[in-house]
């Protein structure tokens, strides 16, 4: 039934005029690419920024961990939830343990319901973000068995830790990775620029309608 | 969605006595084109950008046939069940055919204009599926049972007052308050609830990528993200035209749309799915639903002289560049889409005899043109659809017949000097007798919407030429001879 429609319309438009599209003007040029990369974490940092966000730089993964009990104690988190492939080395169930913090990462939770649960309920989404686009101060997720999608989009904070040498000038270097190989598409890329927002009310904007109301990135710029 | 575009005339009336919408629409017709313009500047070329992605809409709707069958082909390999629906009714069925079939008690939605347009809300609600929309303005135009007032912001106009009021009804509130942030944050926790054990959502699409199959959504508030996030079934529903090439196109389209619609460099979110959830994934959809909607696109499609308006990506840019949308607002449009956008298409989708107020409502000041980043040219459309109504002498009026008529009897009087030296004889003082202290203030033959704001200054009782004879000064062709010699 549905191919019998389907036919219908297409015919419908096969047979209408067709008219030859003009060729495609010069691809317009992206003044990002020439950033290096100290210009393009400054860049990042002041897109975000402008978004309401926090970027904070660690020097490897040790520091990080110190980066994050800072904010986990400045925020009161009292629970998290944290995923991503080995979180980029970081010893979040150590984080865990050494600030009382209950952490659920996938090992805890057996199925869908079981991560519904954990991520509504969480204080903060911990996230290892696949790239960061200096442009606009975005980050690239990847949705994958590593990489639950509401772990990003349900706890009221969004901490992401990226390594440095994912940090791209521009959203192209990103989607061409992704996008590159057919058969490895995943299911879901998002691009995350800032916490959530809305001004559907007079105008006036605020942050946090849905989804997160903070989003926090830390860089890792050592092994 | 139940159309009242035949209380055009009535409704702009009232919405220009609204002093509330009245501010409000001066506000936006101000700010939202300098936003724009700070956005479209953040481009290094903004020129060589607006040029591309015009370019981009011009090949998307050429290439339309192949580029709906590569999307479809490639979305299909990637496990999304791609389902065809020639007009409103069969979209409806279809999604409400998938709740039914999976017991589902509500839904959750994303903003999309075409599920507005073909009235899905209600379909569904009526047939026992209780559907939540979880935009915020969309919550509000929705808990109201109003139209939008803005294809971008739906509720940007109504009053605090009225949505502290109709949330303390539904219970989304318990005190009430007047406070946009407080309103706002209210709506969240309702919707987290529905977010957390939802089976069901629904989503529009901005873009459909051909060369991936993928579809993409753009947003700020983080609704969708959590419609393609949490339920076990997501149902995508696409008008034809959504389809781009490549996701080089995308990008450099999401980049446009973006600066276009709020003035933003990119929205919060941008979410690009591709196929349903790998079966090793935790959430996301496990069935993935791409519905393409035809509804009288591909009628438009056939139309050479219209089919531009399938360019169109609803940033609605031109509904903040149009001095009569300044003036009006979104509701005297009478349906889901509003502005120079709904003044061009609605007329294909309910039919131009029926939405002549729409595209009267028009000065042709090609504002909207000159900021479209698809490259439509909007007033060349409203022409064409008042020459089409000239002469469809079916559903001709009567003072389109009047106007018809006239337009013959002046060109055949114009084509002999005789001729007209005859009517002018005739006609000046029947018309100078409708004149009281020099003007015509009106006329017989249903003039007066044109007398309305203006008056016509009565003709002198001689013409030129009778004046000139009259003078009786000598032949120029004589002086000119005499001075040559």
């Amino acid at each position: 039934m549905s191919s019998q429609v389907r036919n219908e319309i297409l015919s419908k438009i096969k047979s209408a005029q067709r008219n030859d599209p003009l060729p495609r003007p010069q691809l317009p040029f992206l003044s990002e690419r020439a950033l290096d990369r100290e210009q393009m974490l400054e860049r990042f940092t002041a897109e975000l920024t402008s978004q309401t966000g926090t970027v904070y730089r660690a020097k490897d993964r040790k520091d990080a961990e110190r980066v994050l009990s800072e904010i986990a104690a400045a925020e009161g988190f009292k629970q998290v939830i944290a995923v991503g492939k080995n979180l980029q080395g970081i010893d979040i169930k150590s984080f865990g343990n050494s600030n009382g913090i209950t952490v659920r990462t996938l090992a805890d939770l057996k199925d869908r319901e079981a991560l519904r649960k954990a991520a509504f309920a969480a204080d903060a989404g911990i996230t290892s973000a696949d790239f960061a686009i200096a442009e606009t101060g975005t980050l690239g997720i990847i949705f994958s068995k590593d990489q639950p999608r509401l772990a990003s989009i349900a706890p009221p904070v969004h901490i992401a830790i990226v390594s440095i040498e994912k940090l791209y000038p521009v959203y192209e270097d990103a989607v061409k990775q992704v996008f590159g190989n057919v058969n490895e598409i995943p299911s879901q890329f998002a691009f995350i620029t800032g916490p959530s927002a809305t001004a559907d009310i007079q105008a006036i904007s605020f942050k946090g309608m849905h989804g997160p109301t903070k989003v926090i990135v830390i860089f890792i710029m050592g092994q | 969605m139940h159309n009242r575009v035949d209380k055009f005339k009535e409704t702009a009336r009232a919405e220009m006595k609204n002093e509330l919408s009245q501010a409000f629409l001066l506000m936006l017709s101000l700010g939202a084109p300098i936003m724009r313009q700070i956005g479209m500047s953040s481009f290094p070329d903004p020129a060589a950008a607006e040029a591309y992605g015009r370019a981009i809409r011009t090949e998307s709707i050429e290439r339309l046939p192949e580029l709906l069958e590569e999307f479809k082909k490639n979305a299909q390999a990637k496990g999304a069940k791609v389902i065809w629906a020639r007009d409103s009714a069969e979209a409806k069925a279809s999604v409400l055919d998938i709740a039914k079939k999976r017991g589902i008690n509500y839904i959750t939605k994303g903003k999309s204009m075409v599920t507005e347009e073909i009235g899905l809300n209600e379909h569904l609600i009526s047939n026992g599926v209780d559907v939540f929309e979880t935009d915020l303005g969309e919550v509000i135009t929705q808990m109201l049972s109003r139209a939008p007032f803005h294809i971008v912001g739906p509720a940007l106009n109504v009053p605090p007052e009225e949505i502290s009021a109709v949330f303390l009804k539904r219970g989304v509130i318990k005190q009430p308050t007047v406070n946009p942030v407080e309103l706002g944050k209210a709506v969240r926790e309702y919707m987290r609830e529905k977010f957390r054990y939802l089976d069901m959502g629904i989503v529009g699409v901005n873009m459909a990528v051909a060369e991936t199959g993928t579809i993409i959504n753009v947003e700020n508030e983080g609704n969708i993200r959590m419609n393609k996030s949490s339920p076990r079934t997501l149902v995508a529903i696409m008008s034809i035209e959504k389809v781009v090439p490549t996701m080089a196109d995308a990008l450099h389209m999401v980049r446009i749309l973006s600066r276009n619609c709020t003035g933003q460099k990119l929205t919060g979110y941008v979410s690009m799915d591709t196929g349903p959830k790998k079966s090793d994934e935790m959430d996301g959809p496990e069935e993935l639903f791409i519905i393409i909607v035809d509804n009288g696109r591909s009628e438009i499609y056939r139309d050479i002289k219209v089919r531009e308006i399938l360019k169109c990506i609803r940033c609605g840019a031109c509904l903040n560049a149009c001095p009569i949308y300044a003036k009006i607002g979104g509701y005297p449009y009478g349906f889901s889409y509003s502005g120079p956008m709904g003044q061009i298409l609605n007329p294909m989708l309910l039919g131009i005899e029926h939405t002549s107020d729409l595209f009267r409502a028009c000065t042709l000041c090609g504002a909207c043109k000159k900021i479209c980043p698809a490259g439509i040219d909007h007033p060349s459309i409203i022409l064409e659809y008042r020459a089409r109504q000239i002469k469809d002498r079916k559903h001709q009026t009567l003072s389109a017949r009047f106007e018809n008529n006239l337009a013959t009897c002046s060109s055949l009087a114009m084509s002999s000097s005789m001729l007209w030296n005859l009517a002018v004889k005739t006609v000046r003082p029947l018309f100078n007798s409708l004149a009281e202290d020099g003007y015509i203030r009106d006329m017989p033959f249903g003039a007066k919407g044109w007398f309305s704001c203006r008056n016509l200054r009565a003709m002198p009782d001689k013409t030129f030429h009778e004046i000139w004879k009259k003078l009786n000064l000598p032949n120029p062709d004589d002086v000119r001879k005499k001075e040559t010699l």
